[in-house]
């Protein structure tokens, strides 16, 4: 691993300097909060990503999770740093007090969790898991369930999942078929198979609890029969010891990176004793869990953003030391050779990955911060915040997802042969981030999520709400010189936005489904670039505010980078939108019109 | 049982030093700066006696500028119980002398069993403070210390400390300056419950006039500099291994004058 994984300078700048962290501490339910204590938090963070996680890292790699005796062993550190993440508050943070929680800013845990990931990315998904499992029992689940497992999840102890995939139903979960069946005792039995489960069981804690998706026998077809059940790998005895029940561990996944944390097929009632106790009402639990869902959406976006953030410090460090041939214009084989960053291809290729990693960065904790206020306002308030983080999700899960894979590509690409090699970590990096556009909904699910649901919803109330959003970017950035041709491409593209979604939308008024949504990625891909845009017009902003008050020569440099970055944005990412626009508006049938048949030779 | 830790900020192990432009220190600005890793072994000690004894108190005295309140807080997040910080530009950059008598001016207000020293700092590396402290204070020292045993009755402890080549175990009467060494624990993360308690905790401000001690320096530091650039190696090359290994012996012995 190279010595730095991420930057606390930047980590900062966006959260205080274009964010206005600060903000938040003036509503009641963060007033215990402010700058010392975030500052205090994300300090701790960092010396626990470098000191704890990141030695780690490539050994989780190489030493994967074995299922040995039907239980399935990890790396000693998982158990360590659950232990940690328990007693230290982390798993927790974002819950009430009387929960048991810190009432952190959601916007503070996500900074956080970019640490961990970007120190070692599958350690950090053990207590996350944990934390979305717990706080859906919290919500939703009665005092009992919450009695019993909140406390022990919080600290560590028992590994919180969700378990939904199962062979036939993966992207489609109505199609699921675990089955619930009533008892008089207040529970239920649970029979069926789950695949792909996340840390679905491991040596690191003393139980796991799996928040799942059952159908109740007799329930109605489709989403609207779904359950959510908690269903524990052992459950309590009435004297109060743990007892197996009946969930077993068929079987661990050889995935091709992300090989810390393991992935699990379990089979659940093969004895017939498999208890599961409903969580809220039944037939809703879909609803629920897309609680759930929506946290793991921004957190799988920005454990992407931080893989890809590691990935270019590693790139970066080796691109000034690495000396490689000589400046173009200076060919003169006497001279010694320049480190490859003299190189503008290999700036280019710099400025790719810090241009997707920093933009990124960027807009997950807006979203986060857009939960933050819904969670903690009101009235109309809140609706706007809701509706703005509903639609932003599926962008802010995917663009880091699907650009940071391409960023960590450009990052390898920078060490040459090396960077195929695993004495140096890129080729992790590049099998690790590979996860991100596949689980918690594959690229394509999201982008029928934006286009098909958020965009349209509410007659677009969202969208309008996230155009008002855009333009208080452009609005003050129109009037800075520096600033103002970017404000301008900003302000056209929201156009082209808007034209590219009426069209399509005409598709759909006509009837024509599969036209509206047969490019929905494209969509989607259109859409991330202009979000992204936003928040370096933000981060554009920020910059020149904090040139103008006098910075020493270092903090100057860094706000001069910033711009830069914006530039190279603009100018190299940017442009991308008119092609997809042409595409999208173009009116020609082709994916629809290729038939099967076609596909023959 | 009370410990009386005194802690130094310093700058980040990762941070690049430069000197200022009139050799006079080095650039603190813009630098990032935490616990000096020998005081946070003390801090961690020190909450353990604590805890071991299920009684007591731990107290954090820092000297230094405003920023050094950070690091009073990351002690008191990590479970300490409350801090003095004296602060005063007299004695923020002064000698180890002067230093050990701010402390030791400081420490007259404390209830302890012990005080904790780390046994250097990592920016300046005197080592001196500690074992001037005790002098100051009269009490026996025990410096470079790896394991602490103090007895139930907490007159005296065993202590382990490193000497060359092994470990040496003395018993010393309390109260004593302990000073720590790497090895003595494995410092614990701060809790987020911790940073939410370590706000309210109370940090005393104090100036050397407050202490009543007045500042006369014994060092005089002449000029500050950077040690010299690393020159670029030599390369032997196209030679066999047997003779390539003679050519690095008559380099090592007639260039470089080293073996
Ligand atoms: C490492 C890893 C961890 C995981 N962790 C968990 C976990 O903790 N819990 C859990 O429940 N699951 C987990 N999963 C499962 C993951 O969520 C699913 O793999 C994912 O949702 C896709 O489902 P699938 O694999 O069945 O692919 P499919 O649904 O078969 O999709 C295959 C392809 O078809 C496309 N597609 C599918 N349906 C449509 C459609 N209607 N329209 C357009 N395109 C479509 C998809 O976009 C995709 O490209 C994990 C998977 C992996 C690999």
């Amino acid at each position: 691993m190279a010595e730095r994984f991420m930057s606390e300078r930047n980590l900062k700048f966006v959260l205080y300097e274009v964010l206005d962290l600060e903000s938040l501490t003036k509503l009641p339910y963060y007033q215990d909060h402010s700058r010392e204590i975030f500052d205090l938090t994300l300090d701790t963070a960092i010396r626990m990503g470098r000191d704890l996680l990141a030695p780690a890292f490539q050994e989780m790699d190489k030493q994967q999770p074995q299922l040995v005796n039907g239980e399935v062993k990890v790396h000693s550190l998982v158990r360590t740093f659950m232990k940690e993440s328990g007693e230290g508050g982390w798993i927790g943070a974002g819950f009430p007090y009387d929960a048991g929680g810190q009432q952190l800013p959601t916007t503070v845990a996500m900074a956080a969790g970019f640490v961990f990931g970007a120190a070692n990315f599958a350690a950090g998904a053990y207590p996350l898991l944990t934390t979305g499992a717990s706080h859906l029992i919290l919500s939703f689940g009665s005092d009992e369930l919450r009695e019993i497992y909140v406390p022990q999840m919080l600290s560590g102890k028992w590994q919180g999942t969700m378990a939904l995939t199962e062979p036939q139903a993966g992207s489609s979960l109505s199609d699921i078929t675990t089955r619930a069946e009533p008892t008089d005792e207040g529970y239920y039995k649970i029979f069926g198979q789950k695949i792909f489960i996340s840390a679905g069981d491991h040596s690191g804690v003393d139980n796991v609890i799996h928040l799942m998706l059952a159908k109740i026998k007799g329930a109605p077809l489709g989403v609207k029969g779904i359950s959510l059940f908690v269903v524990p790998k052992k459950r309590l005895d009435p004297d109060g010891t743990l007892v197996s029940n009946d969930v077993t561990t068929v079987g661990v996944y050889h995935k091709m990176g992300y090989k810390g944390c393991p992935i699990t097929q379990l089979s659940m009632g093969e004895n017939g004793d498999c208890r599961g106790y409903l969580v809220g009402e039944p037939h809703k639990g879909l609803s629920y869990m897309f609680q759930m869902m929506n946290e793991a959406r921004l957190g799988v976006g920005m454990q992407a953003t931080s893989i890809a953030a590691a990935a270019y410090y590693a790139s970066l460090e080796y691109a000034g030391e690495r000396p490689q041939g000589r400046k173009i214009a200076t060919k003169d084989p006497s001279l010694p050779q320049v480190p490859i960053i003299e190189h503008a291809d290999v700036r280019r290729m710099l400025l790719f990955q810090r241009a997707i990693t920093e933009g990124s960065l960027s807009l997950l904790l807006q979203c986060s911060l857009y939960a933050d206020l819904a969670a903690h306002s009101e009235g109309e308030e809140k609706e706007r915040y809701d509706l703005l983080l509903d639609l932003l999700t599926p962008v802010a899960k995917s663009y880091p997802s699907e650009m940071g894979i391409l960023s960590v590509s450009q990052g390898l690409q920078i060490l040459g042969g090396y960077g195929y090699c695993d004495e140096f970590p890129l080729e992790q990096y590049y099998r690790d981030i590979r996860i991100h556009p596949i689980h918690e909904g594959t690229t394509g699910i999201q982008a029928l999520d934006l286009l098909g649901r958020k965009v349209v919803m509410k007659n677009g109330a969202a969208a309008r709400l996230y155009f008002e959003e855009v333009y208080q970017a452009i609005t003050p950035a129109l009037q800075d010189p520096t600033l103002k041709p970017y404000a301008e491409k900003l302000q056209e593209a929201l156009g082209t936005l808007q034209a590219v979604t009426t069209h399509l939308v005409g598709f759909a008024l006509k009837g024509e489904v599969e036209l509206f949504l047969a490019d929905a990625t494209l969509y989607l891909e259109l859409f991330g670039i202009i979000a992204v845009a936003w928040q370096w017009l933000l981060q554009g902003l920020a910059a020149q505010e904090g040139l103008q008050a006098g910075p020493t020569e270092q903090e100057a440099l860094f706000y001069q980078g910033k711009l830069m970055t914006m530039r190279y944005f603009y100018h190299y990412e940017f442009p991308k939108i008119q092609g997809l626009a042409t595409r999208l508006t173009d009116g020609v049938a082709v994916t629809t019109e290729m038939n099967r048949e076609l596909f023959a030779d | 049982m009370k410990s009386l830790v005194c802690l130094k900020q310093v700058p980040d192990t990762e941070t690049q030093i430069k000197v200022n432009p009139e050799g006079t220190g080095i650039v603190t600005e813009g630098i990032k700066h935490i616990i000096n890793p020998y005081d946070e072994f003390s801090v961690e000690e020190a909450l353990r006696l604590k805890e071991k004894f299920k009684e007591g108190e731990v107290v954090i005295l820092a000297i230094g500028p405003d920023r050094a309140t950070e690091s009073i807080r990351t002690a008191l997040a990590m479970g300490a119980d409350r801090g003095i910080h004296v602060n005063d530009p007299a004695v923020n950059t002064a000698d180890p002398f002067a230093v050990a008598q701010a402390l030791a001016a400081a420490a007259k207000d404390v209830q302890y069993d012990v005080i904790f020293c780390g046994h250097r700092a990592i920016d300046d590396d005197f080592c001196e403070v500690g074992a001037m402290l005790a002098e100051f204070l009269g009490l026996p020292q025990v410096t470079l210390v790896t394991k602490v045993e103090v007895a139930a009755d907490k007159k005296s402890a065993i202590l382990e400390r490193d000497i060359e080549g092994g470990k040496e175990t003395v018993e010393v009467p309390l109260p004593c300056v302990v000073t720590s060494q790497k090895g003595l624990n494995e410092p614990r993360y701060a809790s987020l419950p911790g940073i939410m308690k370590a706000k309210k905790k109370p940090i005393d401000a104090k100036n050397a006039a407050a202490l009543g001690v007045s500042v006369e320096a014994k060092l005089q530091s002449k000029e500050y500099s950077m040690p010299p650039e690393r020159k670029a190696g030599k390369k032997i090359e196209g030679l066999e291994p047997p003779d390539a290994a003679k050519q690095v012996v008559q380099a090592l012995r007639n260039e470089a004058k080293i073996i």
